[in-house]
Formats: C-alpha cells, structure tokens, sequence
C-alpha cells in the first residue's frame, strides 16, 4: 500500500494520475482491480466478503457496509458546517438507497457496486485503509482525484463518482435541512402581495 | 363534475371534439347562445388536485417529486439519437412519457407514448388526453398577435396572410382577458398588444437589471404576461385568485385554478348552465358525411376502457382536438365524397405546419448578488418576457419574422445549478448557497416559416391502442429558422453581457421539432379555397357544418405564445357558427 499522505497526494495530484496511469494501467486503480476484482465486487479480496455481503435484504439494495460507506461519501461531498447540517444529517444515504433499490436502469446499478468498491480499493492503495477509516483529509483526498478528473468520463469511478455527486444533490436540496436550513428557502407559501425588487444593488440608485 | 349521460338517439346542436382551451371555449360560447352541445374527451376526467397537489414539498413526496421508477421521459438525446415511434428499447420502463411528463404530479396527464405512437421525422409531442388537455400542464404565457403576424405576408412577401386582421380579433381578445383573467403590465408596443390587465406580478432583481440594460439597446423587458387571474373572477366559483405560491413551474400546474385551465374555466360553467354533455373517454377516429347532403353528420367514437364504437348525430361538428390530432382526424374521415380526407378538397390538410424554434438557452451569474441573503423571488406565476425586435423596422438580411425571450431569475427551491459546479466538500456547500439568488436565465421562441413542405400524413401501417392509424411527421426547420436560431445566440449573449451577468452556460442545440409545445397549421384559414381549409371564421371551405378552432387554423406562428389566440379566434368563430346555425345557414 501507499504511504503517500493525503496532503501530498492532493498536491500531486497530477503527478500521482501519471504513474497511476502508467502503472495501474488505464484507470485510476490497480490493473488487478480492473480486470477482474471489479466485475465480481462482492468478491474483492481486499475486502473481506462478509462484510460487503452482509445482511442483504430484499427491501434494501446495499450492505451494511456498502450503506455505511454511502453515508460517508455524502458527508464528505456536502459536510456540516456552522451554517447547516450535512448529507448524514439529511439522511442522503436513504435517498440514495431508495434510488438505487427501485431503479431499473442495471448499468446505474452495477456502476455503484463497482464505484463503491473502487473507492475503497482507492482508499486502501493510498491511505491505507477503507474509506469509512480514513480522516477527513484522506476521505477529501480521494474525492479529490475524483472530482478533479471529469474529464475522464469512460472510467467507472468517474462516472460513479458523477453519479454520488447527482445523486447526493438531490437528496440533499430535496430534504428539509437543504431547503430550509442551508437554502433559507423563502417560498412555497401564500402572499398577499407579490414580492418584488425596487432596488437591484442596493446603494446604486 | 360527473359525465351527464350521453343520449345516442339525440341530435346534438354541436358536437365539440376536445376539452382543451379550444373545445373548452366552444362549449362556453356555444351553450351560452343556448346550443345543446354534446363535448368528447379522448381521455377521463382526473383527480387534478390531487395530481397536481401543489404545495407538496419534496420530502413529504415519496419520489422527492420526481418520477417514480416505473415512469421514464423522454430526453433530448433520446429524441435526437432515436426515431419515432419512440416507444421500443424502453421496454423496462412500465410507462413512457414525452420530455413533459417528467415530474411525479403530471406523470398521469400526459399521454403514455406506447399507446399513442407516431413514425417519420424526429418529434417530440407532447399530447395530454385529460379532461382540459395541456392547459391543466401549460406555460400560462399569454400574448396577443398583431397586424405583425396576420399581416406578415404584407410585410415582407413571405407566405399568406390570415383572413383577419388584428382588429378582427382585438373584441375577442378583450372577452377573454375578462372572462378568464390575464396578469401584466402595459408596454404600449404595436407588435405586442396589451391586454386588459389585472393587478401585475413584480419582477426579482436580476430581471430588473436585464431590464434597464436592454432599454438601453431600445428592447423591453416586461413582466410575464400569465393567463391567471391575480385578482379573482367575481363571475367564476371553480377558480381562485392567485395567491403567490410559486407552485406553478415546480409542478406544472395550479390546484387552486388561479392559473387558467379549460375545465374550471370554460367547461364546469358551461356544465352549469344545462346545455353541456360531456362524455370522457370518448376516442372519436371519424368525422360521418351525410352522403346526400355532403355535410358532416356526426361522429363515431370509440370507448378507451371497453373499445366500443359509438355513433353519434350533430348538426354542426366542431373540432378541437389540438394542432394535429385535427388534422389527423380530418385525414381519417375518408368516403366516397371525400377520398382524401374530410376538408380537404385544396389537398392542404396535414400541410402549412409550424410552431416555434427553441435555438438558444442562456444562464448568466449575477455578481453583485452572489453572497446576499436569501430572497422570495418564485412566489408568482412568471418571470419576464422579452418581446421580438427584429425584423419591426429594420430588415434583418439573413432571416425574416422574430423571436422573443421568456425567462427568470432569483432564488428558487431547488438549485438545479448545483450539479454544473465544480468540486465537492465545505466549498462547494458555500458555493451553491451563496449563488442561490444569483442566476437569470432566459429562452428564444421563434417563429418557424410555415412551409408547404412540412406537413403530416397518416402511417399506412402503425396503428395506436384503439386500432386507429397514426400520424407521420415529415417536419424538418430550414434556413430561416437556422438563421435565426444564429441570432439568437448572438442577441441573447449581447444582452447578457450588457447587463454584466457572466455567461454560464449557452445551449446552442436547437431542440427537437414540437418541443415548443406551440404546434400550428396544418389545417389553415385562409380567404381562398385552393391553398387553405377554414375559412376566416375557422369553417370549413368544403363542409359547411364543420368547423375547426383550434391551433391548426392558424396561418404562421408569430413568436407568441398561441393559446390566447386559439381562444379568441374559437369564441369568434363560435359566435358567427350559432348566428349561422340560427339563421339556417349550416
């Protein structure tokens, strides 16, 4: 495993997607992962299979773990502050389970099985340990590799990595901690009076 | 509102075929001058509040409002990659909608596209077989047209002109801002005539930002001129004032009615005064001759639910039935007397197609209001509107006719920019808040030349649910409309960047045929019987008891939004088709 840490890694980032690249073969992960861990995830041998098979019930679509790894990508791509709560508090892993057990489209579904274990096999080859492990700055770090590689759309972390993105907006603007705390939303109610503006920049008139 | 039983063995004064703003304002023109008017719904009659439910906040929805898994719309790649019929390769999908049904709360007004396909050229129609067809879903923009459009052929020497002039319709236009209510404010423009206007909406920062920029360039920006009533209708008890909930874009619709739609706005009063039955589910596939007389006789019908055919009798038969469900219709009314279809002695029918080119989308950052507090900017039923300026005094060397901008800005629910933005994390959480009230967009709506060329048949082979042929588009947009579609991005980037905003983002993609939802023709007015069908009052040339009022009539598509006109021409043709009847004329 990788002894890079996190810090270094964001600032490198580049350098560290070259010898990726040249190393691991075309994807952000190890060629092994690629070429065969990935088609089978439940499967990954750097993942014990118990845990990521754990408890799955026909009312839900993730694993425990899977869920408890869902919870902390959330969390990290739209966190608590001082202004709001965050993706945990608004429950997005649930929209996002509920999602995903309903959907029909197949290819949305393998795609977050497959990303969710490329982000741990990520996690692992940098940082040393699963995502729900990591520090903050290691869960950022990965993110980050992610995030910054929209351009690489064919790779399937980046698109799953699209996809939580999606998928974690709208849980989280849908939720009542999105639009009313963090958005301050003002609408949805009935006036009296419509409301208007006299002065666009206040001061300029 | 139940269905009043249908009697078989009547004579119906008029039968109207259709519940949209066209059937809906013949059955309250008509039954006014005391017809006994029979109305047929291709659809039911739904539980609109209970669909729209308005005020529903996303997470009280167990989609978060949006369409439930089972539901697939269709999207502009789809329309674009694929071609009609539409309906194969979705077969995981259980239903299948147009672009438009793309929410949890109109996902039952439209039509589902496998039970109603069509062939040829690239569209994307989006059909509402309800009780009040679109306008329980539609835009509530409502314009007038002026000696611009009727006159046009005038102007510049392009096409036909209408059988009417502006101050034909002018009386017409007025009864229907009064009847059924229209918001804005007067802008005085010959190309743009005003209506009697209740009290206005008011315009958000960013909007009157645009606005000052542009008065600068000698264009306008008004406030959306909406077809609701923001101060009531003291002579209408199915319909609220509008009472600012913003809810009419988030859903699509109003459940207090404030917004127009056909059914508490011209079909319940019409019910009230006696002279109206209406049966629902009622799939009219044939318009009957009287084959001594030559006139129109009635029509069968067949049941959506048990599929039975029905027959019934009218003395006038009045066809509502939207832009190319009419034509479709009148196509499919074939006898002995009328080979080619029901009409259609000129060989027009199906011909002369238009509607409006969507050719440019723009969204604009607002510096001066990243960062602000949190502001009411969605609490009406419209942004702005910006009327055509090209092609009114000066001529434009590389396009004919005009195309004007619809729009918004401010705060709205749900940030769907967010998705645009790069990165994730604490920054990204503070980006999203702070550019909540600060963007502005705004889209073109063209007028796409009316061509001969661009026209609708019936598919010799594909059939729909009930076993009746479908239509096949053959509508492409030309050169003007690319011309055209050229300035816009142009105009539209000009006008954005005079106002200081920062462009964001700029479709230049036109979208697919028929999203404008503003279809028109294909079964035109005119004065002479060789090149058009109606004549100025919407009656047939050939049949004299048959009329047709809605969107097909028109002769070009202006850059207006059409159904104000659709009911100010129909409540004309309706009062001239009753003096008509009463005289014996038909």
């Amino acid at each position: 495993m990788s002894t890079n840490k996190a810090s270094n890694l964001k600032q490198d980032r580049r350098q560290w997607l070259k010898t990726s690249a040249a190393v691991l073969g075309a994807s952000l992960l190890p060629g092994q992962a690629m070429s065969s861990e990935v088609a089978e995830p439940n499967t990954a041998p750097s993942v014990p299979k118990a845990k990521l098979g754990e408890t799955q019930s026909a009312t839900r679509f993730f694993t425990r773990a899977e869920y408890a790894l869902i919870e902390e990508l959330s969390e990290t791509m739209i966190p608590a502050d001082s202004h709001s709560g965050g993706a945990k508090a608004a429950k997005v892993a649930d929209y996002i389970e509920q999602v995903l057990h309903a959907s029909v489209d197949d290819n949305q579904r393998s795609n977050w099985r497959q990303g969710l274990h490329l982000v741990d096999l990520m996690s692992q080859h940098h940082n040393g340990k699963l995502f729900v492990d990591s520090s903050f700055e290691e869960r950022i770090a990965v993110l980050t590799v992610l995030s910054d590689n929209g351009h690489m759309t064919e790779l399937p972390e980046i698109r799953f990595f699209r996809d939580l993105k999606n998928l974690t907006i709208q849980g989280y603007y849908t939720s009542k901690i999105g639009i009313h705390d963090e958005l301050e939303y003002k609408g949805n109610r009935i006036l009296v009076e419509f409301v208007g503006c006299d002065d666009p920049v206040p001061g300029s008139k | 509102m139940a269905d009043s039983g249908i009697d078989l063995n009547k004579t119906y004064d008029a039968i109207v075929v259709g519940s949209g703003a066209a059937g809906g304002m013949a059955a309250h023109v008509l039954t006014t001058h005391g017809l006994k008017v029979l109305m047929l719904e291709a659809g039911k009659k739904l539980p609109i509040e209970q669909e729209l439910r308005s005020m529903e906040w996303p997470y009280d929805n167990p989609h978060r409002g949006k369409l439930p898994p089972d539901h697939h719309a269709l999207t502009f790649n789809e329309y674009t990659i694929r071609k009609p019929p539409y309906g194969p390769g979705f077969e995981k999908s259980k239903h299948l909608h147009s672009y438009a049904g793309s929410n949890d709360y109109v996902k039952n007004i439209v039509v589902d596209e496998r039970e109603n396909p069509y062939t040829g050229t690239n569209y994307a129609w989006v059909r509402a077989r309800c009780l009040g067809g679109k306008t329980n879903i539609w835009g509530r923009l409502s314009l007038r047209l002026s000696d611009y459009e009727f006159k046009a052929a005038r102007r510049d020497g392009y096409g036909e002109d209408w059988p009417i002039s502006y101050s034909d319709i002018a009386p017409y236009y007025d009864k229907v801002d009064l009847y059924l209510g229209i918001s804005g404010v007067k802008e005085n423009l010959p190309y743009l005539p005003d209506s009697i206007f209740q009290r206005p909406t008011k315009l958000s920062c960013s909007e009157v930002m645009l606005k000052q920029a542009v008065k600068k360039m000698g264009r306008v920006v008004t406030q959306y001129r909406a077809g609701v009533t923001t101060d009531g209708l003291k002579h209408n008890k199915y319909r609220s004032q509008c009472y600012g909930r913003g809810a009419c874009d988030r859903h699509g619709g109003c459940d207090i009615h404030a917004a127009f739609d056909s059914p508490t706005g011209l079909i319940y009063p019409a019910m009230d005064t006696g002279n109206l039955t209406l049966r629902t589910n009622a799939v009219v596939r044939e318009v009957t001759v009287d084959q001594n007389t030559g006139k129109a006789s009635g029509v069968h019908f067949i049941d959506a639910q048990t599929l039975k055919d029905y027959h019934v009798r009218a003395r006038v038969v009045v066809i509502a039935a939207s832009t190319l469900e009419s034509a479709r219709l009148l196509l499919l009314s074939k006898s002995r007397l009328y080979p080619n279809g029901l009409a259609n002695s000129s060989g027009h029918v199906g011909h002369n197609f238009s509607e409006h080119v969507l050719g440019c989308h723009i969204v604009g950052l607002v510096k001066d209001l990243v960062g602000k507090p949190s502001t009411l900017d969605d609490g009406r039923p419209g942004g702005f509107y910006l009327p055509r300026f090209q092609n009114l005094s000066e001529k434009h060397p590389k396009f004919i006719r005009g195309y004007g901008f619809e729009g918004g800005g401010g705060q709205g629910m749900y940030p769907g920019y967010a998705t645009d933005l790069k990165g994730f994390g604490s920054s990204f959480k503070e980006e999203v808040r702070n550019n909540r009230g600060a963007y502005i967009d705004m889209g073109a709506f063209g007028e796409m030349l009316s061509r001969y060329e661009n026209y609708v048949d019936l598919d010799p082979v594909i059939k729909d649910k009930w076993g009746i042929p479908v239509l096949r588009f053959h509508v492409e947009f030309g050169d003007n409309d690319r011309h055209m579609v050229e300035d816009m991005q142009a105009s539209g980037q000009e006008m954005f960047e005079a106002a200081g905003f920062k462009i964001v983002d700029l479709r230049t993609k036109t979208l697919t045929p028929g999203w404008s939802i503003h279809e028109i023709g294909t079964v035109r007015m005119g004065h002479d019987p060789k090149t058009s069908v109606l004549n100025q009052f919407e009656q047939s040339h050939d049949v004299k008891n048959l009329f047709v009022v809605d969107g097909s009539a028109f002769v070009n598509a202006g850059c207006q939004n059409p159904t104000w006109t659709i009911m100010a021409l129909c409540w004309r043709s309706c009062d001239y088709l009753a003096d008509e009847l009463g005289k014996g004329n038909l």
